[in-house]
């Protein structure tokens, strides 16, 4: 019987190029590319090495609005053999309760899986609780934190990077894992992959499909409040150019303003 | 069989054109576009000249990610301490739209959108490596070890070609053809822009300038358009130059102009949103590539379709309609099934016949007018003396306007025979 990996992915802002909107505090989204969370093309990664050394079917899965479909057309032609997004207007400003709510069911209703990889957090709201809230509303075990990953067996051979050292830790499958960023250097995606994976096409699920109820999922589901946001004050930089010959007297300047100090102070 | 009826490599004006006619005729097109998403690195001060869109996406002027019509359009040279220019502000530019400032980011990514709505495949983030051959004949691209079959290809690669140069299509680019552009787009709100430019709300100010304070022989132009809310800012310097004097960096010539004493005052206040250089297209009809050959088409950029006369820059225009004059060759060629050299030479045949080849021989050389010493130090100079002699009072006996343009002509140099037949030469070319 072929090994069944689900794969957990959020498309994000790209952080390179996050512009938050002053007056209204939000994010400006027209402004901003959207690419697939880094970690978890990392986790992506991982599913695809298990999945070349013995076989396996591999799903990803998000939930989120219709453009994420970049993200998964990317995740097709990165290897991955089916992808589902899980998009309907009742899912709309979840937290991170009915997200993981709402990717359990959907993992649910798939039927049958081996080992469910995700990213360590996301590099937009980073609070990491989705990869380990999937585990809990699907009642299974869970590695989180993982650099490395194999699979024999059966059972899940994985290193966790610990603030003390590495552990490693052996579980039977099923299991959930949350893989660390960088921990491994995704695969490229090549034209060939790309048009198979338009080819292919994504699935839309919506709450019906998933067999949930409006109530439960989207901002009706969520029990965080917030109260107020605030954006953080970025310091004025003085870009001021410097020739290598003025670098003593700058120096002075700096030590003499107390931004510079010397070693034995 | 072949996969595709056609590849078109490079999703800007004219590739995203020729996709969208070849899937508008219900062809089988693939699209691919290095940047993810289209348009993310190109970079265009963007006026966006003549409704050449209008004939593959009807309603373009209402659908189009466009910033303002352009309402003013102004030329002017810059001094160390001075500028002196033209502004062409006209009712009639209100009624007929001449040109629209875009950002190409936006653009792009509309224009591959309506591609897609077409039904052209479009896949963005992935770099065409190679055209692949068969008996002297290309029939599909090739990359990451691939072979993607097409009856023809058409490239639309950009002002820097490189599929076309390693496949031996198009020469390597010297120093002459190209020049490099710097672009910044600087945030503004809308009403800031309305009030600095004296703009209603919609219209545009779009002006190109001649950078005559730059030292030691270095040549660049600068440009200011405004968009709805930003305003794109920056220059064009001749990549010669730039080569013979290790001294001058691009970045140092934009901080020059934007921090000139009549340019600074209008970004004043506006936040750095995006920062770019990209190479433009600059040899003219004498470093144009082969167009057509067995089973590709070049187009837009690539084919050296570009012109700027130091009032204006254009290439889009000239992108979008090449790109569209392709898809028509391929789509005339499809019928006979056809896509050898000779089939495609009617891809020169109406090139010649439309504005895009008219205006490259037309303008055959203006490259050398528009990088000149006389157009780059003697005109700004004779200029700014003449108008301070004009306007300053000093109680001394005036002399009649020629008298003083005269003297501000010899005091430059421009007197000499050698001059006169320098800008006479000019004019014609212009
Ligand atoms: C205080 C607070 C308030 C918020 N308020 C809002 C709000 O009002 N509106 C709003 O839209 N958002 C809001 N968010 C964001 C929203 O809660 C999260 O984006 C979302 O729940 C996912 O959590 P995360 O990004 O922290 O993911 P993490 O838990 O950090 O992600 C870990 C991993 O889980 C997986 N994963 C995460 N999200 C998904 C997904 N959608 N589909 C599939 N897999 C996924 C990925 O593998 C990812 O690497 C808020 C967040 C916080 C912390
Ligand atoms: C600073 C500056 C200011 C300008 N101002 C104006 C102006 O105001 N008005 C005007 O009309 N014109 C202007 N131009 C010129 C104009 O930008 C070009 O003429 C026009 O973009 C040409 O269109 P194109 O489609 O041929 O090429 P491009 O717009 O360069 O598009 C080529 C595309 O091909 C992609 N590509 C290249 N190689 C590959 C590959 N191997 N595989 C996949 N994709 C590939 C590139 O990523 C790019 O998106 C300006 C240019 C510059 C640099």
């Amino acid at each position: 019987m072929v090994l069944e990996i689900i794969v957990m992915v959020k498309q994000v802002p790209d952080s390179q190029e996050v512009v938050i909107d002053p007056v209204t505090m939000n994010l400006n989204r027209s402004l901003t590319r959207n690419v697939t969370n880094s970690a978890d093309e990392n986790a992506l990664e991982a599913a695809l090495r298990i999945k070349d050394k013995v076989g396996a079917n591999v799903t990803v899965i998000s939930m989120g609005p219709p453009q994420a479909e970049t993200t998964m057309i990317e995740c097709l032609a990165r290897g991955a053999d089916r992808a589902i997004l899980a998009s309907d207007r009742f899912f709309g400003g979840a937290d991170t309760y009915p997200t993981g709510l709402t990717v359990a069911a959907t993992i649910s209703k798939i039927g049958k899986f081996d080992i469910i990889f995700a990213g360590e957090e996301s590099s937009d709201s980073s609070t990491g609780h989705v990869g380990p809230g999937v585990a809990e509303f699907l009642n299974i075990d869970q590695i989180t934190y993982a650099s490395s990953v194999e699979y024999e067996d059966g059972y899940v051979t994985a290193d966790r990077e610990l603030e003390g050292g590495t552990e490693t830790v052996r579980v039977p499958t099923p299991v959930l894992v949350t893989v660390l960023l960088n921990s491994n250097s995704p695969r490229m995606q090549t034209l060939r992959r790309k048009i198979d994976a338009v080819k292919k096409g994504m699935e839309v699920w919506d709450h019906d499909k998933i067999g949930l109820q409006p109530e439960w999922v989207g901002v009706r589901g969520s029990p965080t409040i917030v109260r107020k946001m605030r954006p953080i004050k970025e310091r004025e930089r003085a870009a001021k150019k410097i020739d290598i010959a003025g670098l003593g007297d700058l120096a002075r300047e700096l030590y003499e303003k107390k931004i510079l100090k010397l070693e034995e102070e | 069989m072949s996969e595709f009826d056609a590849i078109v490599i490079g999703a800007g004006p004219a590739g995203a054109s020729a996709a969208i006619r070849l899937a508008s005729s219900k062809k089988n097109v693939l699209l691919v576009e290095k940047s993810d998403p289209p348009g993310s690195k190109n970079v265009s001060g963007g006026v966006l000249w003549g409704s050449s869109l209008s004939s593959i996406i009807p309603d373009w002027e209402k659908s189009a990610p466009v910033e303002r019509f352009v309402d003013t359009k102004s030329v002017a040279f810059l001094t160390q301490d001075s500028k002196i220019g033209i502004d062409f502000s006209s009712k009639k530019l209100q009624q007929k739209k001449t040109g629209y400032t875009v950002l190409r980011a936006k653009l792009d990514q509309w224009l591959a959108r309506k591609a897609k709505e077409a039904g052209a495949m479009v896949i963005n983030g992935v770099t065409v490596e190679k055209l692949h051959m068969e008996n002297g004949k290309v029939t599909g691209v090739e990359q990451g070890g691939d072979v993607i079959t097409s009856d023809a290809v058409i490239l639309c690669e950009g002002a820097n070609p490189r599929v076309a140069i390693d496949s031996g299509l198009h020469k390597r680019l010297s120093d002459r053809d190209v020049a490099i552009g710097v672009k910044e787009v600087i945030t503004l709100p809308e009403a800031t822009i309305n009030e600095r430019f004296h703009l209603k709300s919609g219209a545009g100010f779009a002006c190109e300038y001649v950078l005559g304070y730059l030292q030691n022989g270095v040549e660049a132009g600068g440009f200011l358009y405004t968009n709805k809310d930003s305003i794109s800012v920056g220059i064009v310097v001749s990549m010669s130059h730039l080569r013979e004097n290790d001294a001058t960096h691009s970045f140092d010539i934009i901080e020059s102009f934007t921090g000139h004493p009549y340019i600074a005052p209008l970004l004043e206040g506006g936040n750095m949103q995006e920062y770019s250089a990209h190479l433009v297209q600059e040899g003219g009809i004498g470093s144009m590539p082969k167009l057509y050959g067995n089973g590709y088409m070049i187009a837009g950029d690539s084919a050296g379709f570009s012109f700027s006369n130091g009032l204006v820059l254009q290439g889009m225009n000239y992108a979008i309609d090449s790109g569209i004059i392709a898809a028509d060759t391929f789509i005339e060629a499809s019928k006979g099934m056809d896509y050898s050299e000779s089939a495609l030479k009617l891809y020169q045949d109406r090139l010649e016949s439309s504005y895009v080849m008219k205006d490259m021989r037309t303008f055959k050389g203006i490259e050398n007018v528009t990088w000149s010493p006389f157009v780059h130090k003697k005109v700004p100079a004779m200029l700014e003396s003449l108008m301070l002699n004009l306007f300053m009072e000093e109680g001394k006996p005036k002399k009649h306007m020629t008298g003083m343009l005269l003297d501000a002509m010899s005091e430059n140099d421009m007197l000499k025979a050698s001059s006169i037949m320098e800008a006479y030469r000019m004019m014609r070319r212009m």
